[in-house]
């Protein structure tokens, strides 16, 4: 049995951010994740949005929140060496009600002091964003709205959490939980853990978690949403995060222009669904979006879809819930259930906020020694070329080229696995190879190879994203 | 560095174009590649069908390598293999990395022969999951071939144009089931010359006017939703790989926004898809032959 005095569960963005802020006191910790690596759920499918803040209602914890999370997100990527684009938002209408609602959006900004707002006439919108449709009538500017990659954020924090002493334990699904004298224990399919306190980061299964032991007052009813993704070099890509507000009050669209030079756009809504899969219905929901939004929009650039399920707080009664839930069903327990949009904004800030409850309780003083500076790989593409000439005299790796399409090099593969990469789709993560246009066709068998041979395994047993899903093999067989 | 003319591109193409421009008189070629052997894709290429116009008979992939790369080094062509270029400017200068260093490089004429990419299952809005277990025909040439990787044991072909022909055969001939090929054409995209050698002989079913419309599988692919163009009705489809040959696009990305400048010429599958490697040797050999006139000394 292990002994920590706080155990997070869920290494989603919320848990890697909890855990980093635990850091900040005197506290041991230990991060439990069922996966075979951090941020794969709610984290890993996204709008990739950091929010302005002009969207909730004035004085609640998530309007507050927002507003500050946003005026330190490039400080906060900094101390975390993330690449952050405050590329600035423009949320369109094309018709009266939906002005209206802007109007709205501009006013409750105004009151947060939301800085930088402004509404636009449609023409002032196209002259910001020329590939704007023709029939914007008005459009709200939020200049400090930004994009920011959501897995690269959640890794960057749990790695600066484990630098400073947190304790990873990837692949340790949730069994049960008990309280004890001292506190509780939590049952893994591997480990038990014994703690003082408890955090329940779970995302999508956040409240079964906490039902595990106690009844949760909210429950999650999950959403699914599509999204697709253009090559960096479609033709006549927005600069600005377009979002669009519907005349008809139905759901809304994003075009995202990505720190890796891509286009995201979606999502499309399914609702209850619990299942990673892209629908059909869903693709051409935002196909269609796209080209009413951004009509010179070059969709025949498709580079992949994804499928996102997002946790929505539900009452018992089915009604939902505006604000964020953090519930406290017991003294040295904790939840973060069905936080969703913009849960991306505030992990940072919803981590800290967590981090100071749980150390009221356990009464832990500063951490003198917490260090929030994270050192990145260092990515050879976006170097000087002095720069990259200088890297690859001290690692000739730098000077081998392995994704060819978002120009990735060995030494990045090899210091992602040193990092504690062991699939494929954690190399991705962790280094961009593979999200280029082939995706993966001409590179993925040379990570296959690295990963193998830095791992000690055979190729074989190189997986996609966890057992079950062998490259090689034809996957696990029955027979 | 200098160099006269800068071939970016040993695959067949490439290395015909040297050779070309090296007879045309041109003495200062350099052809780079980033991989570490030349060939291009040639040497994954088991099956014959190679070298009929240059040397009146069907060679293998590794075979037909062998033989032009035979004859460059009989020229002063330099190789630089494991060779990535990582940007040509509009001032004729390249700059190249390997795992010496970086080397910014003058030409006076490029001759880009980097051959094509093919288009993989992301460019399909296709419903589904995302598991693995999903190959592009070539990439699972590259991999059974080279690597001498297995990769799955009921195969499903995805586009029936020769690349996703010719990887048919190779499944069946490495003991693997191919439940069928799909296309969603009236008619089989490759040659008849490839329908009869890789598909008649194994009765592989091509199973026109459907496509795949989803994709399921948790880790690993378990099956797709095949549907049927015409009626629309859709069927499940078990399989274990998924191979996708969905088409090739010529790879220009070095020289995008580099407008139609008069030094730079294109050889091969990268000015356009041909359908036979012989094709694209006779077309660089003319690049070549001009270039290397041009620069002849």
């Amino acid at each position: 049995m292990r002994g920590f005095d706080l155990v997070v569960i869920g290494g989603g963005l919320l848990g890697c951010f909890a855990a980093r802020n635990l850091c900040r006191r005197q506290l041991h910790i230990a991060l439990i994740e069922a996966r075979e690596d951090v941020c794969t759920g709610v984290s890993r499918a996204n709008t990739a949005i950091v929010y302005p803040g002009y969207d909730h209602k004035p004085g609640t914890l998530k309007a507050e929140m927002t507003v500050r999370a946003n005026a330190r997100f490039a400080e906060l990527c900094a101390e975390l060496d993330v690449p952050f684009s405050r590329c600035g938002s423009l949320m369109l209408s094309c018709g009266e009600k939906a002005d209206a609602v802007l109007r709205e959006k501009y006013k409750n900004g105004l009151s947060m002091a939301v800085p930088g707002l402004r509404l636009l006439s449609g023409e002032e919108a196209r002259e910001l964003e020329p590939s704007l449709t023709a029939g914007v009538t008005s459009a709200l500017y939020a200049p400090t709205a930004g994009t920011v990659n959501p897995w690269e954020l959640g890794i960057a924090a749990v790695e600066n959490a484990a630098a400073n002493g947190a304790e990873l334990f990837l692949n340790n699904r949730v069994l049960g939980i008990r309280k004890t004298a001292e506190g509780y224990r939590i049952e893994t399919d591997r480990e038990v853990f014994a703690c003082r306190a408890v955090l329940n980061c779970a995302g999508l299964y956040a409240d079964r978690v906490q039902e595990l032991l106690f009844p949760s007052e909210v429950h999650i009813v999950p959403d699914g949403a599509d999204y697709l993704i253009l090559d960096r070099a479609a033709a006549n890509k927005p600069t600005h995060i377009i979002q669009y507000e519907p005349e008809d009050g139905g759901k809304g669209f994003n075009a995202v222009p990505t720190v890796e030079g891509s286009l995201l756009l979606g999502p499309s809504e399914r609702a209850n669904e619990l299942d990673f899969a892209v629908s059909e219905r869903g693709i051409d929901f935002v196909r269609e979006r796209a080209a009413f939004v951004l009509p010179g929009l070059d969709l025949g650039e498709l580079i992949r879809s994804f499928a996102a399920v997002r946790p929505n707080p539900r009452r018992e009664d089915g009604s939902s819930i505006g604000s964020f839930v953090i519930e406290n069903p017991a003294p040295g327990f904790w939840s973060m259930i069905g936080i969703k949009t913009p849960g991306l904004t505030c992990a940072d800030e919803l981590g800290r906020f967590a981090a100071e409850k749980a150390a009221a309780f356990l009464n832990a003083g500063p951490n003198e020694r917490f260090d929030p500076r994270r050192r990145g790989i260092k990515k050879a593409r976006g170097m000087s070329w002095e720069q990259r000439a200088a890297a690859v005299r001290s690692d000739p790796d730098y000077g081998e080229v392995v994704c060819c399409c978002e120009d990735i090099t060995k030494a990045e593969v090899l210091e992602a696995i040193r990092r504690g990469a062991t699939t494929l789709d954690a190399v991705k993560r962790r280094t961009g190879a593979c999200m280029g246009r082939c995706q993966g066709s001409r590179c993925q068998q040379k990570l296959l190879a690295l990963l193998a041979r830095e791992l000690g395994v055979p190729e074989d047993a190189v997986t996609k994203d966890g057992a079950g899903s062998e490259v090689l093999g034809g996957g696990r067989h029955e027979d | 560095m200098k160099t006269e003319l800068l071939i970016v591109g040993a695959g067949a193409a490439g290395i015909a174009a040297a050779l070309s421009a090296w007879e045309a008189g041109c003495r200062d070629i350099l052809l780079v590649d980033r991989r570490e052997k030349p060939g291009g894709i040639l040497p994954q290429c088991l099956h014959e069908g190679f070298g009929l116009a240059t040397y009146g008979m069907e060679l293998s992939g590794p075979e037909y390598t062998d033989r032009i790369t035979e004859r460059l080094a009989h020229t002063g062509v330099r190789l630089a293999l494991g060779t990535e270029v990582l940007k040509v400017r509009g001032d004729r200068t390249a700059v190249l990395s390997d795992r010496g260093g970086l080397t910014e490089l003058h030409f006076e004429r490029l001759i880009l022969a980097a051959g094509c990419r093919e288009r993989s299952i992301g460019s399909l809005p296709v419903a589904g999951t995302r598991p693995a277990g999903i190959f592009t025909a070539g990439q699972a040439q590259e991999m059974m071939n080279l690597r001498g990787q297995d990769l799955g044991r009921e195969v499903l072909i995805l586009g029936s144009g020769d690349l996703g022909l010719i990887m048919a055969r190779q499944f069946v001939l490495a003991g693997k089931h191919v439940i069928a090929v799909i296309e969603k054409e009236s008619r089989c995209g490759g040659m008849a010359r490839n329908v009869r050698r890789c598909i008649e002989p194994y009765r592989i079913p091509i199973r026109c006017r459907t496509t795949v419309s989803a994709i399921h599988g948790e880790g690993r692919i378990c099956g797709v939703t095949l549907r049927h163009l015409d009626s629309g009705a859709e069927e499940l489809l078990p399989c274990d790989t998924l191979v996708t040959a969905l088409g090739l696009i010529p790879d220009r990305e070095l020289v995008r926004g580099l407008g139609d400048p008069d030094w730079l010429f294109l050889a091969g599958n990268c000015h356009r898809v041909h359908d036979l490697a012989d094709s694209a040797v006779a077309e660089a050999e003319t690049v070549g032959t001009r270039v290397g006139g041009e620069l002849a000394v």
